[in-house]
């Protein structure tokens, strides 16, 4: 896990990266990966949707669960991740470089970042 | 939260653990998929000390099973067992059980465990009329393993085991130095083994055999794999595919009910109507066009019309697809290879009905 220096995570186990502030890639932490078991099944939104921070954006069907999804910031879906959606146990192998879920143009304002968690604040949060 | 004498051994294992049926037991130990592809591939060891253990004795059991069960009891050859159900008098399911003839007036019923107390309290009410008969649960006092998969003989046979026996009979036997009941049966759809054994025995029975499995990679298997492959296998889960309102008959369990049975029994006459006129009901199974999963409750159309709902759903992991089980109404045109539709978090997803079961089983019952 190369990236979990510059994530940033939500309570709701969704991790934000971003390299330039505005575009944001979004995933699921290896945490909620772990908890939900082998993935089955993705349901991603259409590139061009917006999202308020918080909404339901997406749904990941494990062996065990169907889970929704929220986002994490609000933003409007630039890409999404097709790879993934056609071979949905790629979250399980890599959920970070292989198996994010979305990419985002940022829309919300910086609070809404503040209330996301550092990598290493939110698994001590979650365990 | 009840527990199994293996609990302990569970978490240590890693296992993830949940509530079933009041049991704290394993839902998946390294990865359902991974685990449901050993039992099809090799072997896996499953902990079911969960399920209840009814040994039924006296000059009056066969009488009194005979009341219980559409199935013909009488039938049964010392050590044979018989797949049953257990009717109301509708003709609606209290349980479905297997019943094991040990020998004349014994008999031993191995039923479902979110069931035991339902079940224990239906044999009470129903063995008034019947002088000589001991009903003894002994659902505590026993703890029950399955080994299954094409690799379960030679697990088996490192542990001791010489004999041969057929499909779907018991025996009493010494194994790894323990008296234990052994059966070849399962609920996987592989061929396999159930060994029952006191408390007492079950932890070093448990170790035991993962110890001697390790050539055959053996895997302790969670209830979450235990669930695929029954479901891949089309085996009804108590509780989704099978309650008090829907009989045998609707369920597709007309194979397993004899129709000449002679005696009388709870529910007989709703059944054996259902078989001279048909239901108004069936079981079907699909598969879907997508991997969108159907979950228990969501809801089936035919050319429009709402015709029913999903009983059990998942992904297959031996098809890499998704099926279900569902009941619908019994039109003639809702049969293999019709279209349906199900309806998944507010959308219609195409699926097709197939033959059950899904996958091929490796154990030679007929249905």
């Amino acid at each position: 896990m190369s990236n979990t220096e510059n994530m940033l995570c939500s309570k709701t186990h969704e991790y934000v990266l971003s390299e330039d502030g505005k575009n944001y890639t979004i995933g699921l932490t290896d945490y909620a990966i772990e908890q939900l078991g082998d993935i089955v099944f993705l349901e991603l939104p259409e590139v061009g949707a917006s999202f308020n921070k918080g909404d339901v954006f997406a749904t990941v069907e494990s062996v065990k669960a169907a889970s929704e999804i929220y986002m994490p910031i609000s933003g409007t879906i630039t890409e999404i991740n097709e790879n993934a959606v056609d071979a949905p146990e790629t979250l399980n192998e890599n959920n970070y470089e292989q198996g994010w879920l979305v990419k985002v143009e940022f829309t919300g304002n910086e609070i809404e970042l503040s209330e996301l968690l550092e990598y290493n604040d939110y698994i001590e949060e979650v365990q | 939260m009840k527990e199994t004498l293996l609990h302990d051994k569970q978490v240590a294992l890693g296992a993830k653990m949940v509530d079933f049926a009041g049991w704290h037991m394993p839902v998946q130990f390294t990865s359902i998929i991974e685990e449901h592809k050993n039992v099809r591939q090799n072997v896996g060891l499953f902990d079911v000390s969960h399920m209840g253990e009814v040994f039924v004795s006296g000059k009056d059991t066969l009488a009194f099973l005979n009341k219980l069960v559409p199935q013909e009891i009488g039938k049964l050859y010392d050590s044979k067992a018989v797949y049953c159900q257990l009717p109301n008098k509708k003709g609606g399911l209290i349980d479905d059980l297997i019943v094991y003839k040990l020998e004349d007036n014994k008999y031993l019923l191995i039923v479902n465990a979110s069931r035991i107390d339902e079940d224990v309290n239906w044999f009470v009410r129903n063995s008034l009329e019947f002088k000589d008969l001991y009903i003894d649960n002994q659902s505590h006092n026993y703890s029950l393993l399955a080994i299954q998969g094409p690799k379960a003989i030679n697990v088996m046979e490192k542990l001791g085991y010489t004999g041969h026996q057929d499909f779907f009979t018991i025996k009493k036997m010494t194994l790894a130095d323990v008296e234990v009941y052994v059966s070849r049966t399962g609920y996987t759809g592989e061929d396999g083994y159930e060994v029952m054994m006191k408390n007492a025995d079950a932890q070093m029975l448990w170790d035991k055999i993962l110890e001697v499995g390790k050539e055959f990679s053996i895997l302790p298997i969670g209830l979450g794999a235990r669930d695929t492959l029954r479901l891949e296998s089309a085996l009804h889960l108590y509780g989704n595919d099978l309650t008090e309102d829907t009989t045998p008959i609707e369920a597709g369990l007309s194979w397993s009910i004899p129709k000449d049975k002679p005696e009388d029994y709870n529910g007989k006459e709703v059944i054996m109507a259902q078989i001279a006129n048909g239901v108004d009901k069936k079981l079907i199974g699909i598969k879907m066009a997508t991997r969108a999963v159907p979950r228990h409750e969501c809801e089936v159309y035919f050319n429009g019309e709402k015709v029913g709902h999903v009983t059990s759903g998942g992904f297959a992991p031996s098809l890499n697809e998704t099926i279900a089980l569902c009941y619908v109404k019994n039109i003639k045109e809702i049969c293999t290879g019709a279209s349906v539709q199900v309806m998944i978090r507010e959308k219609l997803q195409d699926a097709v009905v197939v033959k059950r079961p899904f996958v091929q089983k490796h154990n030679s019952e007929k249905k």
